[in-house]
């Protein structure tokens, strides 16, 4: 085989690959400035005549992405900045203070939580919410959407900590800080890197977290951004170049963090993927 | 000097918050799910009648329930035979290019951190007879329109596709990184020897990734298993039933229906299915999982 060809082989297989993962995006992106079905199904993979940018104010209007993408918002921060919260006092409490045998047996248990297919505890939770008369509240998606980052924000948390030398206590507690000082004005600080991978973790996982947002709450006004959308392709169904541009609004946040923080939320998923 | 932090109440303090959610969401839940699996509980009245192993029964000889327990199957057995090769082989391209090498990482990579559901509306048009992508390209090549979601033949596979679409490239720089882990030196001794590219990708540097593979295809039956968004969104579960998976199964019955006993029984099947599947995996495949040093 000539040299050139052997070089340029493993390129276009990877820019074919490339291109089943791009096109999809490209598509619902040429779509969502076309006219109506119609003009999609007469020119369905080129960029259109004409641009149409009224499916952009249609669909915000129609499928209330602002009500939506504002829900996902505000529930994902809350709940990935509590889980962090939580989880890092857990992970202080068991990876710095000295309580020996406790501090394991605390750990071990909460990493249990790993093992556990979540799904399967939907309906349990279901029947918690309730009792909790928070069903229908975005309540109904916060308090588990906390409680479920519990083991893997534990996990990341501790091994940070671990890691972090014991002088550093040693001279804090020289100066008279007593525990809770020692976590929030030592080791917090000194954990923020790890705070940011796990809360990009457990802010997509909430961004995109479907199943309980979509049964747990009833009232559209709560809605979250993917049960909107589904909610929406169900109403607009015949619409294509309208629901496109809607698919547009919900990706392209997403898209624009990506391309910020790619390198960081590469790293931090794929230390998530422990979590299966 | 460290009474400080030996305060046990602080302790205490420190881990209560975390360990009473933990508890009430993921502990008490199995026993809780367990515990109603043996009734005919509706979700909702006072009276909670127990019914022994009924739901067991009436699960185990449903074939409605078995066509969910395959498809989840359809899901293992898609990932492990098909994605994982890909994955392999786009893996070792790309860690044996020189140029563009972040580029492909970051595409690959970028479908995975989209919502499930998001991408299933997407591959719902694209899906889409008359005007989706896949039935236009066809037309190119003169193939009749094909009714990918709605016909029985190819409503599992066209899910199936989009859940490769999401997350082989996730995979791919799961393996990447292992691949580039590897010390450049033996690469490079065997290079010196003679070895061709060819050679020493297989030869070289496919053993030493045998282990991050393993963890992949755990991953791909962990999320096998639990894969409910992308059906709901996609087919809710048709046409006729024949994309259902065991935990829209679960669903269909708790929720839809009120059987909210009959459906932790299912949660409680959807557990041991998992725990057998790793298990047998395991045992069958994983026996030398030693820790590879260099």
């Amino acid at each position: 085989m000539p040299r050139a060809l052997r070089r340029s082989l493993p390129h276009a297989a990877l820019l074919g690959y490339l291109l089943v993962v791009l096109f999809p995006f490209l598509f619902v992106l040429f779509s969502s400035v076309k006219k109506d079905n119609n003009s999609i199904a007469l020119n369905p993979f080129g960029i259109p005549k004409e641009f149409v940018f009224n499916n952009y104010v249609e669909a915000w209007v129609n499928a209330k992405i602002s009500t939506y993408f504002f829900n996902s918002l505000y529930i994902s921060v809350f709940a990935s900045v509590v889980s962090i919260m939580l989880a890092g006092m857990f992970a202080f409490a068991v990876t710095r203070m000295r309580h020996g045998r406790w501090n394991i047996l605390l750990y071990s248990f909460v990493l249990v939580g790993m093992l556990i297919p979540n799904n399967a505890l939907m309906l349990p939770i279901y029947t918690i919410v309730r009792k909790l008369h928070i069903l229908n509240t975005h309540w109904a998606l916060i308090v588990p959407y906390i409680a479920n980052a519990i083991p893997f924000t534990v996990i990341i948390l501790a091994a940070f900590m671990r890691s972090l030398p014991s002088e550093i206590e040693e001279a804090a507690v020289m100066d008279g800080l007593k525990a809770p000082g020692i976590f929030a004005k030592i080791i917090v600080p000194l954990t923020v890197p790890a705070m940011v991978t796990v809360f990009i973790v457990n802010f997509l996982g909430n961004w995109n977290e479907f199943l309980l947002a979509n049964y747990f709450l009833s009232n559209d006004e709560l809605r979250t951004l993917p049960v909107g959308m589904v909610q929406f392709r169900d109403q607009y169904q015949m619409n294509y170049a309208q629901m496109s541009a809607g698919i547009v609004y919900s990706v392209l946040p997403v898209v624009i963090i990506y391309a910020i923080l790619q390198e960081k939320i590469i790293e931090g998923v794929t230390a998530g993927s422990v979590k299966g | 000097m460290n009474k400080a932090l030996r305060n046990p109440l602080v302790f205490i303090l420190f881990v209560l918050p975390a360990l009473a959610l933990f508890l009430i969401f993921f502990i008490y839940p199995i026993f809780s799910s367990i515990y109603y699996s043996l009734t005919s509980w509706n979700g909702v009245s006072d009276t909670v009648k127990m019914t022994g192993l009924k739901n067991y029964e009436k699960a185990l000889g449903d074939d409605r329930f078995w066509i969910s327990v395959k498809n989840n199957g359809w899901f293992i057995l898609f990932s492990v035979f098909i994605q994982v090769p890909l994955i392999v082989l786009f893996s070792l391209l790309i860690a044996n290019v020189k140029k563009l090498k972040g580029l492909y990482k970051t595409a690959v990579f970028m479908p995975s951190i989209m919502s499930t559901a998001v991408i299933g509306i997407l591959w719902g048009f694209i899906y889409e007879p008359n005007i989706g992508l896949f039935n236009k390209l066809l037309g190119l090549v003169g193939i009749e329109p094909v009714y990918w979601l709605s016909d029985e033949r190819f409503a599992m596979l066209s899910i199936l596709i989009t859940n490769a679409w999401q997350w082989t490239g996730f995979y791919i720089v799961m393996v990447l990184a292992a691949i580039l882990s590897i010390p450049g030196e033996l690469d490079e001794a065997a290079a010196i020897d003679g070895a061709t590219g060819f050679q020493r990708a297989t030869r070289i540097t496919l053993p030493l990734i045998v282990p991050i593979i393993s963890v992949v295809i755990m991953l791909s039956i962990a999320g096998a298993m639990k894969a409910a968004d992308i059906v709901i969104v996609m087919t809710k579960g048709g046409p006729a039933g024949s994309t259902e998976v065991m935990a829209t199964y679960m669903i269909k019955y708790a929720i839809t229906n009120f059987k909210y006993g009959y459906g932790n029984t299912i949660a409680v099947l959807i557990f041991v299915f998992t725990l057998i599947v790793t298990v047998v995996y395991q045992l069958l495949f994983n026996r030398r999982s030693e820790r590879i040093e260099y």
